[in-house]
């Protein structure tokens, strides 16, 4: 019993990452209608500098808020100066740019320093809290926290302020959007800041467990994806309790299932996927085919 | 005194040339019709001014050139746009639509006033503040449309089809509401329409497209006594 | 270049201008085929050792990177697992191989034991319709590594699996690279022709069409979905072809192979090379073998960063990859109304490497009958 629930604890933290990346890859499709497959790859180098900085004497908490807001300025750079051209153009060349572009980071990472494995110091301790007689890890509570924290401060940006229905409004028609006066392409920048912000506060929290290496979240960008895919496009909450159910069956899946074990659990959200294609082509709560034809 | 004039707009997409040498004058407080053919350049006429598409010729609004701006540059200059086909956001409610499209104000109790005012307008709109844009029928859109382009406090509206799409009787009440605001407002209007009936209840004076070239222009009354109008636009 | 130096060499009549330009003519065509055959038989006998390896290799994933374009070039669906396929196909060989399997029923199985394994896969992923299949494919390689090391007892685990298919047969007075070109050479060929008559036939429009708009695709009859699945379906064979050939060629393979990383060079190859091109699959396969080379010579540390940043720069100023630029220069050539032939070269194999002497390489010491 005890394990059973240190598993589903873990498999919640786990899954919120998971949950962050696959909200930021959302954020950008509602944005612009792309798949973003560089989001894990912006968030390693956020992780990268935070860490680098966290070397040269900056105190964790200031480091990480300063890879945020790096992040941050990187994802409008992205936007303006690389996809902005693709944007309105071929979705399948889009996906090809980005692919670019993780492999462009992961080179400059891998280049600067290094592809060995670092270790990255934690925001919270190592401990564990006992709870109704079973001991939970502290580190998986607060990374959930963290990120149910964060979300809920991007949902109440998006429908609680004039920045966040802006950026719905360019989501669902620019054009529209530019006759009432928005700055069309300022917010698409600020919305792909915005995501890869989001991206940074989950490569934070999870380079202490991974350890940072330049590809230290493909296999979280797969999760992601799997979970966009269980939640369908259109519904950031459905995204998020994929990623949570991802993240819990996996977990225990690597325990209960001796065959997957731990090195195999990455198949996963893609055998769930096979079997809800079956069932609900739309996915978990999407309302639509996942992605515009 | 003239608020916009354009002299010999032209404007292509691609290869093909859309427009070819527009001109036209509209008189601060004036509303000015587009009639014309599918495919004569009404509905470009309107991108061009609001910077939608890349033009040649000249575009002057209140004394300056604003050929080149971006449409939300042109918008904060106070033109607003309804676009053909809505433009409604379909996923945000009534008001936030509204919100939207008083986005560059920042009077706060000005807005609400205005919404307030919208919605007396349109009072349809007051019944489905709280509904999703996408689950109103196609005249509450368009009435959204033109209630959105007000929330700008515009000084010149840019009205394209208002009439599309809806039964005859839903085409009048719009038509009225944007009366009735001419003559609380003075907003000055460019008004592009297929049904040149419903076009003369609202506009001053009115040019006559074909091809992307200017080839007929007048006021209201002479435009409505020629053969030719009554027979190619009018249905009779 | 061989080839282009002797159409060069015959006369060119470029008096008799315009119609039909010299490299349409149909005798210079065939004249070109056959000169390019010549060539393809005697370049391994006259190239020296490392020049044979390097060339087997480039066919190989010339040969992978054409199965990619099937899918993605013709049929407009980005697949981010077609190296899985290779890897699959490589499997299956070096298990027959150990397990003194008949070559041809090895060859047979490397075929369509990975053509199955990417018709389940397409079954489910096309439903999903746009850019799902890139989101599902991209999970074939991050699985397909831990799971190739799980079943050590068929693939060998993180060890690999080592298998030699036999060299150069006695008498056939062939060294062994020698042979092993010829035999890439003969598959890769084939493969390249079919190929070529099943994208230029029937099923190419219908892949074109569905790349161009599939509800336009769906009013003339043509069904999406099965022409994705039969799309991707043939790319996962062709994929398994290349994974026989590369346990030829390199008579080893690890989990490794099918690396996600490597997974996103071939896909880089295919698009540097030229999406939807059978030339830019070879000039492809020449990139993903010649080029990591070539930046691990000028520092191991940035090859990522550079093949990164030449996929960036190849999609911003050339969107045809290398393919449409040799298109530009023959069409270049042609409007300019000079008819030196300029065409021939587009389909010999890169012979960059061909050229390149080996001199500086340690003599190993060959192998073979000769």
């Amino acid at each position: 019993m005890g394990t059973f629930v240190q598993l589903v604890v873990d498999g919640l933290s786990t899954g919120s990452v998971y949950a962050a990346i696959a909200l930021a890859i959302v954020l950008v499709n509602q944005a612009t209608g792309l798949i973003n497959f560089a989001q894990g790859g912006m968030a390693v180098l956020a992780a990268y500098v935070a860490w680098a900085l966290t070397n040269r004497g900056v105190p964790l908490v200031l480091a990480i808020l300063l890879s945020i807001v790096f992040s941050f300025v990187l994802g409008a750079v992205v936007e303006r100066y690389l996809m902005r051209r693709f944007e309105r153009g071929d979705p399948d060349t889009a996906v090809v740019v980005t692919i670019g572009l993780l492999t462009l980071i992961t080179g400059v990472a891998g280049w600067l320093w290094t592809y060995n494995n670092q270790s990255f110091p934690s925001l919270f301790p190592l401990d564990t809290v006992s709870f109704l007689g079973v001991s939970v890890s502290i580190r998986s509570i607060g990374t959930t926290l963290v990120i149910v924290v964060v979300m809920a401060l991007l949902q109440a940006l998006f429908v609680g302020t004039k920045l966040g229905l802006a950026l719905r409004a360019v989501a669902i028609n620019p054009q529209s959007a530019s006759y009432s006066g928005l700055p069309v392409g300022r917010l698409l920048m600020v919305g792909w800041g915005l995501a890869a912000a989001l991206g940074a506060v989950a490569g934070a929290l999870v380079a202490p467990q991974l350890t940072l290496t330049p590809g230290m979240l493909d296999n979280a960008l797969v999760y992601a994806l799997a979970a966009v895919i269980l939640g369908g496009l259109t519904s950031p909450v459905g995204v998020v309790v994929a990623a949570w159910i991802i993240g819990v069956l996996e977990n225990l899946a690597a325990v209960y299932v001796p065959f997957i074990g731990y090195d195999l659990k990455v198949a996963v959200p893609f055998i769930l996927i096979f079997v809800v294609l079956i069932v609900r082509p739309q996915g978990l709560f999407g309302r639509k085919t996942v992605v515009r034809v | 005194m003239t608020l916009l004039e354009l002299e010999g707009v032209t404007a292509s997409y691609g290869p093909v040339q859309v427009l070819d040498g527009v001109s036209l004058s509209v008189p601060e407080n004036g509303a000015f019709g587009i009639l014309g053919a599918n495919g004569a350049g009404k509905t470009t006429t309107l991108r061009a001014i609001s910077g939608a598409v890349r033009t040649g010729g000249r575009i002057v609004f209140d004394g300056k050139d604003i050929s080149g701006l971006r449409p939300d540059q042109v918008a904060a200059l106070g033109i607003a746009h309804v676009p053909e086909g809505r433009g409604s956001f379909g996923d945000l409610t009534v008001r936030e639509n509204l919100r939207v499209g008083a986005y560059l104000r920042k009077d706060r109790k000005g807005i609400d006033q205005d919404i307030d005012y919208c919605l007396d307008l349109f009072p349809n709109l007051q019944d489905r503040i709280r509904s999703n844009a996408s689950a109103l029928s196609g005249g509450e859109q368009q009435m959204l449309a033109v209630a959105r382009a007000i929330m700008s406090k515009p000084r010149m509206l840019l009205l394209d089809e208002a009439s599309l799409g809806l039964a005859p009787s839903t085409a009048k009440n719009v038509y009225e509401a944007i009366r009735r605001l001419r003559l609380e407002s003075g907003i000055a209007m460019v008004v592009v329409e297929q049904n040149a009936n419903l076009a003369f209840t609202l506009v001053d004076s009115a040019t006559v497209l074909e091809t992307g070239r200017n080839v007929l222009t007048g006021t209201s009354a002479e435009l409505r006594g020629m053969d030719e109008i009554r027979r190619a636009y009018l249905g009779g | 270049m061989a080839s282009a130096s002797a159409v060069q060499a015959t006369p060119s009549p470029s008096a008799a201008s315009p119609a039909p330009s010299f490299t349409e003519r149909p005798w210079v065509r065939r004249a070109g085929a056959l000169l390019l055959l010549v060539v393809l038989v005697v370049a391994p006998l006259v190239l020296p050792q490392f020049a044979n390896e390097t060339l087997a290799r480039v066919g190989v994933f010339a040969v992978a990177v054409l199965g990619l374009n099937v899918v993605m070039g013709y049929t407009g669906q980005v697949s981010l697992g077609q190296i899985f396929f290779l890897g699959l196909g490589a499997y299956v060989t070096a298990y027959g191989v150990q397990h003194d399997w008949n070559v041809v029923v090895v060859f047979l199985l490397a075929c369509v034991v990975p053509a199955v394994a990417g018709l389940v896969v397409a079954l489910a992923a096309a439903r999903l319709g746009g850019l799902a299949i890139a989101m599902v494919t991209i999970a074939l390689p991050i699985v397909g590594v831990p799971l190739a090391k799980r079943l050590g007892d068929v693939t060998g685990g993180s060890q690999g699996i080592s298998a030699r298919m036999g060299g150069a047969p006695e008498g056939s007075g062939l060294y062994n690279d020698q042979w092993t070109l010829y035999v890439v050479l003969v598959i890769g060929g084939i493969v390249f022709l079919l190929t070529r008559s099943l994208v230029r036939g029937k099923f190419g429009r219908a892949f074109a069409i569905v790349k161009g708009n599939e509800h336009v695709a769906s009013s003339m009859g043509i069904s999406p979905y099965r022409y994705k699945v039969l799309a991707f379906t043939i790319a996962s064979l062709i994929g398994g072809v290349s994974g026989f050939l590369y346990m030829y060629v390199i008579q080893y393979t690890s989990p490794e192979t099918m690396s996600f990383g490597h997974s996103i060079q071939l896909l880089a190859a295919m698009v540097i090379g030229g999406a939807g091109s059978i030339v830019g699959s070879i000039l492809g396969g020449a990139y993903y073998v010649l080029v990591p080379q070539l930046t691990n010579e000028i520092d191991a540390s940035l090859t990522a960063l550079l093949q990164g940043a030449i996929l960036l720069a190849v999609l911003f100023v050339l969107p045809g990859g290398l393919a449409s630029l040799l298109r530009a220069v023959t069409r270049g050539r042609r409007r300019s109304g000079a008819g030196n032939g300029a065409a021939a070269p587009s389909t010999t194999p890169p012979s960059t490497a061909g050229s390149a002497p080996a001199a500086g390489e340690p003599e190993t010491e060959r192998h073979g009958h000769a």
